[in-house]
């Protein structure tokens, strides 16, 4: 099968799977899981075989490592795992050397809307085909908890009867954003993700503080999208590059002094970071944790919120500074994001431990990560003896996805059966040891604890920043920050272990949890979905701890940057960093040490409220009360007012335009001569004039009524004076009608009020007769076009017979002898169509306006 | 509104209102009128008999809701549209037959178009005398609940 095709069967697959899942009654919740568990299963089984078919596209086996690390002289790579300061001399003339990443291909567009670039090619190289991979594994985990988190109860069968498509559709969009090749596809997948996370973070609608922090999160990623869209347009207008594949393969051609380019990276970083929830526009993740546990295990900890980490590294490199040629990438790159990063890293960490809600915990664990994950592609802007500073970006975010996850899932489950409080879960180990089990080793592995490869992950975090401090001395103060981080991981693994085992330094709730014993729990293997799902990734984390040549064996192939060459091309193991004691290797003990410290230090224990909570609500205050006073300002309910504003309004610009166009008054001047050619058209004129005029004067309703009725009944003279017999039968009719149907109208309405002003009838009449006499000028100057450029001509010879043919016979015509007719149900027969439509609608509107009276009627 | 006079002329004028409007809708081809002015003429016929001999004279006359009237009229104005897409023609193309045999030796030119302006005039009366229905149903509850008052029609459990 061609790749694209099948690559977009791997992105439908999931979302298709969830619909089907809603044709299957609700009772049958067995069936209802296998067939949801088949969208990402095959999805994961098209993307594996995409890959071993086509391999990793842009990955070149092992000599590109060998390339990269020739980049630099010998002596420089022989003294690359030290520190030596005095190495820094004389390696500034290796950053001018380009890294020539292979550029990965994209497979074949299949043309979607072409003219706007954006078709469906995709491209599955070892960011975007790992990333797939990713949402696709954890989506068929995440479906098979679902299914032990909402249990098997009648309430449960309507939750999930509605859960698994829209999980099918979060999966959709997402794997969209990670597989689409073109920018506009990326951001058209990535706003679906958006809305589908809104519908899950709201997922309980009768919950109004839940369908606020939906909103909340919906509007903060959204925002980010249009930043988004703003981006991807100025980077394509400004070079004409609209895939991810063209962006990699000329990323050293393009312009980057450009002013378009520099800031379509801004815009670009901006949605990113609101995706990926970076401060100061974190505040959406930690709400959003009001959704179900399965979502917050999905969506925001292990693929949604990596959408932003995802994008930019995705663009690392293209705009990071001299990776494709001497010139590319823009130098702000690594001080935008490395700050943004660590700032987000730090906040989040130290928030987390202040935390009792274990999702709230884990929730600004998540920012704090993905601040970290963040500063990792900004330091790749930077050099270490002339190769940058950044390795196996997979593994660090497979790192994270692998152990929050699980945190998540178990976090859910001991929410289920006990609390989702840390201080009321004291001792709770001794009653679910399988649930306590998995969480305390995930959360090892949220220490970065040797034997994990989250413990790798951090060493090459460390590494990558005092590689790079090497050079930029400010670096030291982001080690202390990273430092710190750690720490309070460490601190909450501390808590988490001591409250759960029911040991000394352990949280405790002053008052005892009530158990929920009358909650019904399931037992047998659908019960225990509800920790399961948890354990195939914990044991990735311990399989990448201690088998790291296995680690490598698999997730090698997707790692694009493995520069730095005592690490020899592959992720380090803990052996390694022990035989090669570093300053990397301190900083991890320091963090360790101090991180046990904290845990079981007074410190740091309340429930920590977050400022920036308060961003979202405020904004969302100040533009409602804005928009309302506006409002009030406009939408007054006075019909009246209304119709004065847009008439005057329209007034105003027909005055503007006359006065900037002489022509319109000398064709005024032109016309008059011909006005008393009729000398019946003047008196009736005069008459709608006077009938007009007494309208202000008087008061009585039904005298204006007839009034205005004698105005039009004077129009339909007027064009029978002119020979337009159609219209003035019209005209009579709809006159007829309308005053008919005023007269009805008017006993409706209230009494007449008394006229507190005569002013402000005077400003209306006057206002009035501006307008009418506007009006009549522009109907004037609309009459006296080139009369060879009206239509009517060609209406008049058309009307019965087309044009003569050559043949002697005669084209299609009206087949009609009256002109008008032919014109509304023929020439412009569409036009009547759509009348009618309207017409139809508007009685639409009266009906379901005016609820029907007939059954009071008839009951009297 | 109810004076006998004005209500027996109303009785005898309708149908013929009626008749002129079918004959102004049909010869709209060819001589001044067409399915819309056909319309409104049927439609104030009905408004007048609607006002002068009430609620359930009019009910009797057209037993079922205008909005049947309305979607058949829409329905055949999109019939006769989308027709002559099926012949390999644009929409709403009309078919003309200049001299069409209609027996007793009587021959008459006919147009398609006259389907559609038909379907024009049953949307117009169809319109029109639903909303002459409703605000006339409006008005009848109104003035029996006490003249003209604003406040929303009171209950009608109980009033019977």
């Amino acid at each position: 099968m061609d790749s694209s095709w099948l690559l977009l069967l791997a992105v439908l697959a999931p979302g298709f799977a969830g619909l089907a899942t809603l044709c299957l009654p609700k009772g049958w919740i067995t069936p209802r899981v296998l067939l949801a568990v088949s969208g990402p299963a095959l999805a994961f089984v098209l993307v594996l075989s995409h890959l071993g078919q086509h391999g990793v596209a842009g990955h070149v086996e092992a000599e590109h490592h060998d390339t990269a690390a020739a980049a630099h002289d010998d002596q420089a790579a022989e003294h690359a795992d030290k520190y030596h300061a005095d190495d820094k001399h004389g390696e500034k003339t290796d950053d001018a050397k380009p890294i020539h990443l292979p550029a990965p291909e994209g497979t074949a567009p299949l043309a979607w809307v072409p003219s706007m670039n954006l078709s469906l090619a995709f491209l599955a190289d070892g960011l975007g085909g790992f990333f797939a991979l990713l949402v696709s594994g954890i989506g068929v985990l995440i479906v098979l908890y679902a299914r032990g988190y909402f249990g098997n109860t009648e309430q449960a069968q309507r939750d999930l009867f509605r859960f698994y498509p829209t999980l099918g559709f979060f999966a959709t969009a997402m794997m969209g954003v990670v597989l689409a090749d073109y920018t506009l596809l990326t951001l058209v997948f990535w706003e679906l993700t958006s809305i589908s996370s809104f519908l899950l973070i709201g997922w309980d609608r009768y919950d109004k503080h839940a369908v606020k922090l939906a909103k909340q999160a919906f509007f903060t990623t959204g925002l980010g999208g249009m930043s988004l869209l703003g981006g991807i347009a100025l980077f394509g207008s400004t070079t004409g590059i609209w895939r991810w594949s063209d962006m990699l393969a000329q990323a050293g051609e393009i312009d980057f002094t450009q002013a378009g380019v520099l800031w379509a990276f801004v815009l670009m970083f901006i949605g990113a970071a609101a995706k990926s929830a970076q401060w100061p526009l974190h505040y959406w993740l930690p709400g959003a944790m009001a959704a179900p546990t399965p979502v917050s295990a999905y969506l925001h900890s292990a693929t949604m919120v990596k959408a932003g980490v995802f994008l930019v590294g995705r663009l690392f490199p293209v705009f990071a500074p001299g990776i494709a040629s001497p010139d590319s990438g823009l130098d702000i790159w690594p001080y935008v994001i490395v700050w943004f990063g660590a700032v987000t890293m730090l906040y989040g960490g130290v928030t987390a431990v202040n935390q009792h809600d274990l999702k709230r915990i884990f929730a600004y664990t998540t920012v704090s990560q993905l601040g970290l994950l963040m500063a990792m592609y900004g330091l790749g802007g930077f050099r270490y003896h002339g190769v940058p500073t950044i390795d196996f970006d997979i593994t660090q975010i497979a790192n994270h996805a692998f152990y929050k996850a699980p945190l998540f899932i178990t976090a859910g489950a001991i929410g289920h059966v006990a609390s989702r409080s840390l201080p009321e879960l004291f001792g709770a180990f001794h009653k679910h040891k399988a649930i306590c089990l998995t969480m305390l080793l995930a959360g090892y592995a949220l220490a970065a604890g040797p034997g994990t490869i989250s413990f790798a992950a951090k060493e090459l975090f460390l590494y990558a920043i005092l590689h790079a401090a090497d050079e930029h001395p400010w670096l030291w103060l982001i080690l202390l920050m990273t430092i710190a981080t750690a720490a309070c991981n460490v601190a909450i693994f501390v808590r988490l272990l001591t409250t759960l085992m029911g040991w000394r330094f352990g949280m405790q709730a002053q008052a005892k949890p009530d158990e929920h014993d009358d909650h019904h729990h399931e037992h047998g293997l659908w019960g225990a979905l509800i920790w399961l799902p948890a354990v195939p990734l914990v044991a990735l984390q311990y399989l990448g701890g201690f088998i790291t040549p296995l680690w490598n064996a698999i997730f090698l192939p997707f790692e694009k940057y493995a520069f730095y060459k005592g690490f020899h091309g592959e992720v380090p193991s803990l052996i390694h960093a022990l035989l090669n004691p570093s300053l990397a290797l301190v900083s991890s003990i320091i963090a360790i040490g101090l991180g046990v410290l904290l845990g079981i230090s007074k410190l740091l224990r309340g429930q920590h409220t977050d400022v920036n909570d308060y961003i979202y609500p405020a904004t969302e205050a100040t533009s409602v009360g804005l928009g309302r006073g506006v409002f009030r300002l406009l939408q007054n309910g006075n019909l009246r007012y209304y119709i004065f504003a847009v008439l005057t309004t329209l007034s105003a610009v027909f005055i503007v335009v006359v006065v900037q166009d002489r022509a319109m008054i000398e064709v005024v001047g032109d016309e008059a001569k011909n006005a008393f050619e009729l000398p019946l058209g003047v008196i009736l004129g005069v008459l709608i004039c006077v009938s007009a005029l007494l309208l202000p004067v008087l008061i009585q309703r039904v005298v204006r009524v007839l009034l205005l009725g004698s105005c039009g009944f004077i129009v339909v003279a007027m064009y029978i004076v002119y020979q337009a017999p159609d219209l003035a039968l019209t005209q009579l009719m709809v006159e007829i009608i309308s005053v008919l149907l005023f007269v009805l109208v008017l006993r409706l309405l209230p009494p007449v009020p008394e006229e507190k002003k005569e002013v402000g009838r005077v400003v209306r009449a006057i206002a009035g007769v501006v307008t009418g006499l506007l009006f009549g000028w522009m109907t004037l100057v609309a009459a006296t076009g080139n009369p060879t450029e009206v239509l009517g001509e060609w209406f008049v010879q058309n009307a019965y017979h087309g044009e003569k043919l050559a043949d002697g016979t005669y084209g299609r015509g009206g087949g009609g002898f009256n002109v008008v007719n032919v014109i509304l149900v023929d020439f412009r027969g569409f036009d009547t169509f759509g009348e009618v439509t309207v017409l139809a609608l508007a009685a639409l509107g009266v009906w379901s306006m005016l609820p029907g009276r007939r059954k009071e009627l008839e009951s009297r | 509104m109810s004076s006998i006079l004005v209500r027996t002329a109303i009785k005898l004028i309708f149908p013929l209102v009626l008749m002129f409007a079918a004959y102004t809708a049909l010869k709209g081809h060819n001589e001044p009128g067409g399915g819309f002015i056909g319309g409104l003429m049927a439609a104030v016929a009905f408004l007048l008999f609607r006002m002068t001999n009430g609620r359930d004279a009019l009910v009797k006359l057209m037993p079922f809701h205008p909005r049947n009237l309305v979607a058949l009229g829409l329905g055949i104005a999109v019939a006769t549209a989308v027709a002559p897409l099926f012949f390999g023609q644009s929409m709403l193309t009309s078919l003309v037959v200049d001299e069409m045999p209609i027996g007793f030796g009587q021959k008459i030119h006919f147009a398609s178009a006259v389907f559609f302006d038909a379907g024009v005039l049953m949307v117009v009366v169809g319109v029109s005398v639903g909303m002459i229905q409703r605000l006339n149903e409006e008005i009848d509850v109104r003035e029996i609940d006490g003249e003209g008052s604003l406040s929303e029609p009171a209950e009608t459990e109980g009033t019977s």
